[in-house]
């Protein structure tokens, strides 16, 4: 029987979904011979090999040129017209999987183009400093901030910074400049 | 990572640093070869830091705009709200107080 054939809604929407762990999420060990025996046993391996091409085909292209709903009613429509492409149950699941996945999948394609370390994550404190009797300071606020940062696929790194009431004001003043900028951004028509 | 109502520090590391100076940049990436719609901006950072001996390192990161202030835009999940522009002005404002 041909995969087209055999599989059911919920079959393919596993197969999309181990398709999108394995190419966009870096999920290891998804092999060909897992999905074949798990979601699709009765599909010889040769045939389920370019059955698994062709979906893998479809979901990075909708993925690269990034589709709104429109462009992803053409393409599947088209899909669907043409010889070797999808039926028209399997354009169904296709779309219902790429409207609950794209901001996930999107999410992740960024972080795989950022070659830079990523932000993961901040925490702060801040701490009354008192000097001795010696000295004339006594009360000198400090705060700490602690930056995770990481690059895709590997450990964090962190890293402490201490800041005075003035640096955090003048860290403030630059934010607020990075802000206007991006406002001014994406007021911009595109 | 959220931003709970108290501030928490469990630092990973015990070493703080001063820092020396905060450039700061507005890209856009556009596309790439993994994909050809890309189409977000993001801001990118380069930190001066010193540490206790002086020693000048240079650290550089990248945040997307929900990372940097959610509310700026309509699109934003709050998947990655590490909320950089927010989580300083609460900083500036518990510091005024001490």
């Amino acid at each position: 029987m041909a995969a087209g054939e055999v599989e059911s809604g919920k079959n393919l929407s596993g197969l999309l979904n181990a398709l999108a762990q394995d190419t966009f999420h870096g999920y290891p060990g998804i092999t060909e011979e897992l999905l074949r025996s798990q979601l699709y046993p009765e599909v010889p391996p040769e045939e389920f090999r370019s059955f698994l091409a062709k979906m893998r085909g479809i979901l990075k292209s909708i993925a690269s040129a990034d589709m709104d709903f429109n462009q992803l009613e053409a393409f599947l429509t088209a899909q669907t017209k043409k010889q070797g492409g999808v039926t028209s149950d399997q354009a169904a699941v296709i779309s219902k999987f790429w409207k609950s996945h794209k901001t996930k999948i999107r999410e992740s394609l960024m972080n795989q183009s950022r070659w830079n370390s990523g932000l993961r994550g901040l925490s702060w404190r801040v701490d009354g400093k008192s000097q001795s009797r010696h000295s004339a300071q006594i009360h000198t606020p400090v705060a700490i901030i602690e930056l995770e940062l990481g690059k895709y696929g590997q450990e964090s790194e962190f890293l402490c910074l201490e800041f005075d009431e003035v640096k955090v004001n003048q860290i403030l003043k630059t934010l607020s400049e990075v802000e206007e900028s991006i406002n001014t951004l994406i007021s911009q028509p595109n | 990572m959220e931003a709970s109502s108290e501030p928490r520090l469990d630092a990973k590391s015990e070493v703080t640093n001063q820092l020396v100076d905060f450039q700061w940049k507005l890209g856009m990436a556009v596309s790439s070869d993994t994909c050809r719609s890309l189409k977000y901006p993001y801001v990118a950072v380069m930190l001066k830091v010193a540490d206790h001996s002086g020693q000048v390192k240079t650290k550089c990161f990248e945040m997307t705009i929900p990372q940097f202030q959610p509310q700026l835009l309509a699109t934003s999940s709050l998947l990655s709200a590490s909320n950089f522009y927010r989580q300083f002005k609460e900083i500036a404002a518990v510091i005024e107080t001490v």
